[in-house]
C-alpha cells in the first residue's frame, strides 16, 4: 500500500515544483485513477510513487513517501526493490533489449531480484498466462506489435509480484481486446491485495475500474473522491477530462 | 594528487634519460622525441595508478570510477558502440576519405559519463565489433588490435569533458574570442611544430632514384616536386579549407569560444592517437586499413620512409583530421541534446556547464 | 521444463556445442600465432590445424572461406598496391609508369595477406559457430558483471535497430521532399540531418530506458540465477589451458629467438 504525506518534488535543475503538497493513500485492493490535463504532474506522481523520483532521476523531494511502510527514498539510488511495478506509455523503451525471447524478457525482473530458477519460471508463466500471452513465450521481443509489446512489459512487472502497481497511460497502444485483458488483470490483482494507481486520459476505462478518482492540476490535487461522486463533479469538465473521449468501453 | 604523481614520474623519467638527445636516428627523428613520448605514456599510467591507489586507501572504494557507471551510462554504452560501428562501417566502405569516424560514440560517452566509462566504451566497442558481430555483415575481424587506441580516445575525451572543453560558450565578446582564437592557433601550431613536423624532415635524403621526391617545405635548395604529392596535398588541403571555412562561419556567427577549445582538443587527441595507432597498424596490418588513408602510406613510403615511419606520417595527418572532425560532431550533438537529458549523466553537468531551470 | 531447453540458441553440430570460451580461445590463439610467427609456413600450419578441422566438423568450411576472402580482399588489394610498388627492394619484377614492382614488396604483401586471411578465418569460424547471446551468458556465468553483460548484449539489438531507425528517418525525409538522390555533395549534406536525427533520437531514449531498467531492479548487485548458460566440460578447460600455454610458448620462443624462423 502507498502513502504520500505532503509530498512535493522538483526535477533536478528546475525551480518549479512538479507536484506540490500531495496527500494520497492507496490501500491494498484499491484501484485509484489519476486524471488531469497535460503537465498536471500525473507522470511525476507516478515516478515518485515508484521511488524512481528522486531515486533514479535525482531532484529534490519533501514530505514522506511510504510503500508498505518503507521509504523508497531511504535507499540510495534504488527504487523499492520489486515492491513497486510501473508500466509506462511507450512499449518499446520498456524492453530490456538483451533478451532473446519474451519468456526471458518477462523473467528479467525476477532474475534481478535474485530468485532461484524454479521461482522465476513459475512467476513468469503465471504473468504470461494472466495477460493471455503465453503463446508468445518463445517469440523475439523486438518483433512484436506495439500492443503485444505493451502486454509483455506489463507481464514483466507482474512477474515481480509487486505490492503496488503504478500505470502511466498504459493502454494507449492497445486494441479493445488488449484493454479488456488489462482491465480484467487489474481487477484480479486488486482482488488479491495489490494496490493500483493508474493515470489515464481514458475516463471510460477508469470509470469501469477504479474505486476512487484523484484529479491533479498544475501539480496540486484538485479532489480525491469515490468514483461515482468524482464522475459527477463539475471540476472534472473544467480540467478538460470528459467521458466518451474513448470509443472503447471495458465491460465489467 | 594524480597531477603530482604524474609530474614526479615525468621528472624522474627525463632525469633517467639524461639530456634531450637530438642526434637523428636512421629515420631522421631525434631519438629524444621517442623517448620523451614513452616517458609521457608511462607518466600517465603511473599517475592513474597513484590516483586509484589513494582513493582506495582513503575510502576503501573506487567511487569516482563506480559513479561513472550508473544505469544511464550502461544504457548509453551500447548506443555509443552502435554509433561507432554503423558510422565506421559506412564511412569505411562507402567514402574513400582520410577519415574513419568510428570513435564518435566513444568520445560521447567519455564526455558525458567520464574517462573510465569512455575507456570502457572503447574497449567494449572493439571487442563487440570483433567477437559479437563476427560472421555478420557488421563484424570486423580487424578491429581488436586497435582496442588500446579506442581506450585512449575514451580516456582523453573524458578528461577533456571533465575540464569543460565541450562547453558551448556562445556570444563571447569579440576581444575574448579573438584572444581565444589566437591562443588556439598558437597551441595547435606548437603541437604541430614540435610533435608532428619533426617526423617529416629529411624525407628526401633517403631515396636516390632518378625521380627525387620531396616535400618542398622542409628541404633547402631547388628540388623537383612529384605531381603525385601535389595531387594528394591539394586533396587534403581542399577538405581542410572547406572544413575550416565552415567552422569559421559558425565561429563568427555564434561567437562560440567553445569551438576553439574543441578544435584544439581534437588536434591534440589526433596527434596522441596517431602515436598509439601507427605502431599497431604497421606491425599487424603492414600499415594498411583498406580506407583512403592507404594512399598516404603509399606516398610516404615511396618518398623513402620505412614502413613504421610512413604509417606514422600518414596517421599524424589522417588521425588529426579524423579526431578533430569527430570532436566537432560530438560538440554539435551535445549542442543539440536537451540540457535536461544531458545533465542526468554522471559527467553531464560538468561537461556542459550548469543547467538553468 | 521443456521451454527452458528451447531457449538457448541452436547448436547443430558438436563443434557448435563447444563452450563459447573454448571457441574464442581457439580463435585468438590462431590469430595471435599467425601474427607472431611470420612467414608463410607457420600461418598456413596454424590455419590447417586450428581452423580447418573445426570448420569441417561444424560444416561451415565453405562459408568461412567465403567470409574470410570477402573481409581480406579489400585490404589485400591495398597492401599489394602499396607494398609492391613502394617498398624498397633490389629485385625489380616489372615497371608500371614511374613505379617499380619489387620482389621484396610482393613477398611482404603476400605474407601480410596470408596473415590477414588466417585472422579473418579464425574469427569467422568463431562467428559462424557461436551465438553471441550464448557467449555473453557464458561470460556472465564466469563472473563478468551483469552490467557489462547487459551493455554487450544490448549492442546486438541496437546495431540493427539503429540501421532500421535510419531507414525510417530517410523515408520520412524523402516523403517530406528532401533530396536524397543526387550528387555526392548533396548526399553528404543529406547525411548530416539523418545522422543527427538517429543519434539524438537514441540519446533521448536513454532516460526512459534506464528508468524502465531501474524499475526492474537492474544493476543492484547480488547473484542472478539465469535461466540457461552454455555448458562447460573439464576436457575443454584442459584444452583451453593447453592452447594458451602453447601460445605463450610460441610468443616467448619467437621473442627470445629460440624458436626457429620458418619460411
Amino acid at each position: 500500500m502507498l502513502t504520500l504525506l505532503a509530498v512535493s518534488y522538483r526535477y533536478p535543475g528546475y525551480r518549479r515544483r512538479a507536484i506540490d503538497g500531495i496527500d494520497l493513500a492507496v490501500g491494498g485492493g484499491e484501484i485509484v485513477g489519476l486524471v488531469g490535463p497535460n503537465e498536471a504532474g500525473k507522470s511525476t506522481l507516478c515516478l515518485v510513487a515508484a521511488g524512481l523520483a528522486p531515486g533514479s532521476i535525482g531532484g529534490a523531494i519533501t514530505g514522506e513517501v511510504l510503500v508498505d511502510g518503507v521509504h523508497p527514498t531511504a535507499r540510495r539510488g534504488e527504487p523499492v526493490a520489486g515492491r513497486v511495478g510501473i508500466v509506462f506509455a511507450d512499449p518499446a523503451s520498456q524492453l530490456s533489449g538483451v533478451c532473446g525471447s519474451v519468456f526471458e524478457e518477462v523473467a528479467f525482473g525476477p532474475i534481478n531480484l535474485g530468485l532461484p530458477v524454479a521461482d522465476t519460471v513459475e512467476r513468469t508463466r503465471a504473468a504470461l498466462a494472466a495477460l493471455g500471452i503465453a503463446a508468445l513465450a518463445e517469440r523475439a521481443p523486438d518483433r512484436l506489435s506495439g500492443g503485444h509489446t505493451q502486454l509483455v512489459a506489463f507481464a514483466a512487472m507482474l512477474a515481480m509480484r509487486p505490492s503496488l502497481l503504478v500505470l502511466d497511460e498504459p493502454v494507449a497502444e492497445l486494441d479493445p481486446d488488449g484493454r479488456r485483458l488489462v482491465g480484467a488483470t487489474l481487477r484480479s490483482l486488486a482482488g488479491s491485495g495489490t494496490a493500483i494507481l493508474i493515470a489515464e486520459h481514458d475516463l471510460d476505462l477508469l470509470a469501469s475500474l477504479c474505486t476512487r478518482l484523484v484529479a491533479l492540476d498544475a501539480g496540486r490535487m484538485v479532489f480525491d473522491l469515490p468514483i461515482a461522486a468524482a464522475l459527477d463533479d463539475p471540476r472534472l469538465i473544467e480540467l478538460g477530462v470528459r467521458r466518451g473521449t474513448s470509443a472503447f468501453v471495458v465491460p465489467s | 594528487m594524480a597531477g603530482a604523481a604524474m609530474a614526479v614520474a615525468v621528472t624522474v623519467g627525463l632525469a633517467a634519460l639524461g639530456t634531450f638527445d637530438t642526434t637523428p636516428d636512421p629515420n631522421g627523428i631525434p631519438a629524444g622525441s621517442k623517448a620523451f613520448m614513452l616517458a609521457l605514456v608511462i607518466a600517465v599510467v603511473v599517475g592513474f595508478a597513484a590516483y586509484a591507489a589513494v582513493e582506495w586507501i582513503q575510502t576503501r572504494r573506487l567511487d569516482s570510477i563506480a559513479r561513472q557507471f550508473d544505469t544511464r551510462t550502461i544504457v548509453l554504452i551500447p548506443i555509443a558502440i552502435a554509433i561507432n560501428i554503423v558510422l565506421g562501417q559506412a564511412v569505411g566502405t562507402a567514402l574513400k576519405l582520410p577519415v574513419y569516424l568510428d570513435s564518435i560514440g566513444t568520445i560521447l560517452v567519455g564526455v558525458l559519463a567520464g574517462p573510465i566509462a569512455g575507456a570502457a566504451t572503447g574497449l567494449l566497442s572493439n571487442l563487440a565489433w570483433t567477437f559479437l558481430l563476427a560472421g555478420t555483415p557488421f563484424g570486423s575481424p580487424y578491429a581488436w588490435p586497435f582496442a588500446i587506441v579506442a581506450i585512449e580516445i575514451g580516456l582523453l575525451a573524458g578528461l577533456f569533458g571533465y575540464a569543460g572543453v565541450f562547453r558551448s560558450r556562445p556570444s563571447t565578446p569579440w576581444p575574448r574570442l579573438a584572444t581565444g582564437i589566437v591562443v588556439g592557433l598558437v597551441v595547435i601550431g606548437a603541437l604541430v611544430w614540435y610533435g608532428v613536423v619533426p617526423f617529416y624532415r629529411d624525407l628526401c635524403a633517403l631515396r636516390s632514384t632518378p625521380l627525387r621526391l620531396c616535400f618542398q617545405f622542409f628541404v633547402d635548395g631547388p628540388v623537383p616536386v612529384d605531381p603525385l604529392f601535389i595531387a594528394i596535398g591539394v586533396g587534403i588541403a581542399v577538405v581542410l579549407v572547406v572544413a575550416a571555412v565552415a567552422v569559421a562561419v559558425r565561429l563568427l556567427r555564434d561567437r562560440d569560444l567553445g569551438l576553439v577549445f574543441v578544435l584544439v582538443a581534437g588536434v591534440a587527441c589526433g596527434v596522441v592517437s596517431a602515436f598509439v595507432a601507427a605502431p599497431i597498424a604497421a606491425l599487424v596490418f603492414g600499415g594498411i586499413t583498406g580506407s583512403g588513408t592507404d594512399l598516404l602510406v603509399f606516398a610516404f613510403q615511396y618518398a623513402g620512409s620505412d614502413l613504421q615511419l610512413a604509417v606514422l606520417q600518414q596517421s599524424l595527418i589522417s588521425d588529426s583530421i579524423d579526431k578533430t572532425a569527430s570532436y566537432l560532431v560530438v560538440f554539435a550533438i551535445l549542442g543539440a541534446l536537451s540540457r535536461r537529458v544531458a545533465g542526468r549523466f554522471p559527467q553531464g553537468e560538468r561537461a556542459l556547464g550548469t543547467i538553468e531551470a | 521444463m521443456a521451454l527452458l531447453t528451447r531457449l538457448p540458441p541452436e547448436t547443430p553440430t558438436a563443434y557448435h556445442r563447444l563452450n563459447p570460451l573454448t571457441k574464442a580461445v581457439v580463435a585468438m590463439s590462431t590469430t595471435l600465432a599467425a601474427l607472431v610467427l611470420g612467414g608463410y609456413l607457420a600461418p598456413a600450419l596454424v590455419f590447417a590445424t586450428l581452423v580447418v578441422p573445426g570448420a569441417i566438423a561444424a560444416g561451415v568450411l565453405g562459408r568461412v572461406i567465403v567470409v574470410s576472402a570477402a573481409a581480406t580482399l579489400p585490404l589485400a588489394v591495398a597492401v599489394a598496391l602499396v607494398s609492391v610498388f613502394t617498398r624498397p627492394g633490389s629485385t625489380v619484377l616489372f615497371e608500371f609508369g614511374p613505379f617499380d614492382a619489387t620482389l621484396e614488396g610482393a613477398d611482404f604483401a603476400a605474407r601480410i595477406v596470408l596473415r590477414l586471411f588466417v585472422m579473418a578465418s579464425a574469427l569467422g569460424l568463431f562467428g559462424l559457430t557461436t551465438a553471441p547471446r550464448a557467449f555473453i551468458a557464458d561470460l556472465e556465468r564466469r563472473g563478468v558483471s551483469p552490467r557489462v553483460a547487459f551493455a554487450l548484449g544490448a549492442v546486438l539489438d541496437t546495431v540493427p535497430s539503429m540501421v532500421a531507425r535510419a531507414r525510417g528517418v530517410q523515408e520520412a525525409q524523402r516523403s517530406r521532399g528532401l533530396d536524397t538522390e543526387g550528387g555526392l555533395l548533396r548526399r553528404a549534406a543529406g547525411v548530416v540531418p539523418l545522422v543527427g536525427a538517429v543519434v539524438l533520437g537514441a540519446l533521448h531514449e536513454v532516460e526512459r530506458r534506464s528508468l524502465a531498467l531501474d524499475a526492474r531492479v537492474f544493476g543492484s548487485g547480488g547473484t542472478r540465477h539465469v535461466l540457461w548458460a552454455p555448458p562447460d566440460t573439464s576436457r575443454e578447460r584442459a584444452a583451453r589451458w593447453l592452447l594458451a600455454g602453447a601460445l605463450l610458448a610460441v610468443v616467448v620462443g619467437t621473442a627470445t629467438g629460440t624458436l626457429p624462423r620458418l619460411p
